[in-house]
């Protein structure tokens, strides 16, 4: 038995049942929460529409966030710039793998990871897909945990910033890369929370309920 | 509604909960997702925890963070550092993002934790209870310490080579920190508080109706 089926919804701020005062499909979108007094829906509103549109600007700032600097190095011999992918060349040519390694996943492999199963996961949903319930289950599992991980890329440049600050010597400055890439991760985060979960588990009718 | 009654936050399965609970994590039936953990003591055990995240959170802040010297020249960061520099060179997004993430946020969590937890330890449920829990659980998402330290990991291995790096008193507490604050997040809990606050506010009806009837 689901909640939805007997009419009743969790709340999203303090997981109580919510029973909803009228039948659902006569209008009533919302029931007041008697712990919290938070609006509880008895899905998130918009979900697909909402994700959708969030992962489509993140794929778009994707792009600058790869071919701009992430960082400028300044020394008295000349300026050079360090972009994501040459950051991770850099570590594999002078032999630490495993940072290279860290780099790479964090900051390439699980943001476009991390869209593209968000994007299955509505297209699934929007389809009304009712197989594979669980690996999608698991799928959204992993959006949740591993997005906040790409941050990891924008703390090592400003990190490097803090530390190489020598005046005119040497100095590193953040480029617009960074700032891109920030974006993306924002926005990546933004789309999973804005995915309902319920949904997968959803037979199709119940989708705009 | 009956309070036995749970509904899964990932698959929305009704589940029934038994009457006498045990410690540990009890999941759904449905899809496995872990429903919620019933610790025993745990509000203790937050508080203790919150302090000694709170006073580490304070040291880390408050002495060097690394130092960093290439042929004699030398140059100390603290925590905010970068979001200094950041500012001075109107880079404001990744200065606000570098300070929520970092600073703001694990900073006001410990605090909202500890004015949630220390009333409860003694017997009190404090009067802004539910607005505590509401904001703690909205901003948990959004504090990255645990990713700012494998940052640190990374830059350190980055700058070995151009020069030597020097680790400062920071770096032990912010470490300590984060294991304190992992653990304070496994033992973490919100259904036990939701439910000593609604328990608080039913008593508090009551006494207000009894008043008014006299």
């Amino acid at each position: 038995m689901r909640a939805i089926d007997r009419n009743l919804a969790t709340c999203p701020i303090c997981h109580q049942l919510v029973r909803f005062p009228t039948h659902r499909r006569t209008g009533e979108h919302y029931a007041l929460c008697p712990r919290c007094g938070s609006e509880v829906p008895l899905r998130k509103p918009a979900s697909l529409q909402n994700t959708l549109a969030l992962v489509l600007a993140s794929i778009v700032f994707y792009i600058p966030a790869n071919l701009l600097p992430m960082m400028h190095v300044h020394t008295f011999a000349g300026t050079e710039s360090d972009t994501i992918m040459s950051g991770v060349l850099y570590f594999l040519e002078s032999g630490s793998y495993l940072i290279g390694l860290v780099i790479f996943v964090a900051s390439i492999f699980v943001p476009i990871l991390k869209m593209l199963i968000l994007l299955y996961l509505v297209y699934t949903v929007h389809r009304g897909k009712t197989t594979r319930r669980k690996e999608r289950r698991r799928l959204y599992l992993l959006t949740e945990v591993i997005g906040r991980w790409s941050m990891v890329d924008v703390y090592v440049v400003s990190i490097m910033i803090a530390l190489v600050h020598f005046g005119g010597l040497s100095e590193i400055r953040a480029g617009m890369g960074a700032v891109f890439f920030l974006l993306v991760v924002i926005l990546t985060m933004l789309a999973a929370m804005a995915f309902d979960p319920r949904l997968i588990w959803d037979t199709p009718k119940e989708h705009y309920a | 509604m009956s309070r036995h009654l749970i509904s899964c936050h990932e698959c929305d399965e009704l589940c029934a909960l038994p009457s006498v609970l045990r410690p540990g994590r009890y999941k759904c039936p449905n899809c496995g997702h872990t429903l919620f953990r019933h610790s025993p003591g745990m509000i203790e055990k937050l508080y203790a925890l919150h302090i000694a995240a709170l006073i580490l959170f304070i040291l880390s802040n408050w002495f060097p963070f690394l130092t960093f010297e290439v042929f004699g020249n030398s140059s100390e960061a603290n925590f905010t550092t970068a979001v200094q520099y950041l500012y001075q060179e109107q880079d404001y997004l990744l200065a606000v993002a570098l300070l929520m993430t970092t600073v703001v946020v694990p900073m006001s969590r410990i605090i909202l934790i500890l004015l949630l937890v220390a009333p409860l330890h003694y017997g009190k449920v404090p009067r802004f209870a539910p607005y505590y829990l509401k904001t703690i659980e909205e901003i948990t998402p959004w504090g990255m310490l645990d990713v700012f330290l494998v940052g640190v990991l990374v830059s350190i291995v980055k700058l070995v080579k151009m020069g030597s790096i020097i680790p400062g008193t920071s770096l032990w507490a912010f470490a300590a920190l984060i294991l304190v604050l992992a653990y304070g997040q496994t033992i973490f809990d919100p259904h036990p508080l939701w439910e000593r606050i609604e328990k608080a506010q039913k008593e508090g009806q009551a006494e207000r109706f009894g008043e008014a009837g006299r």
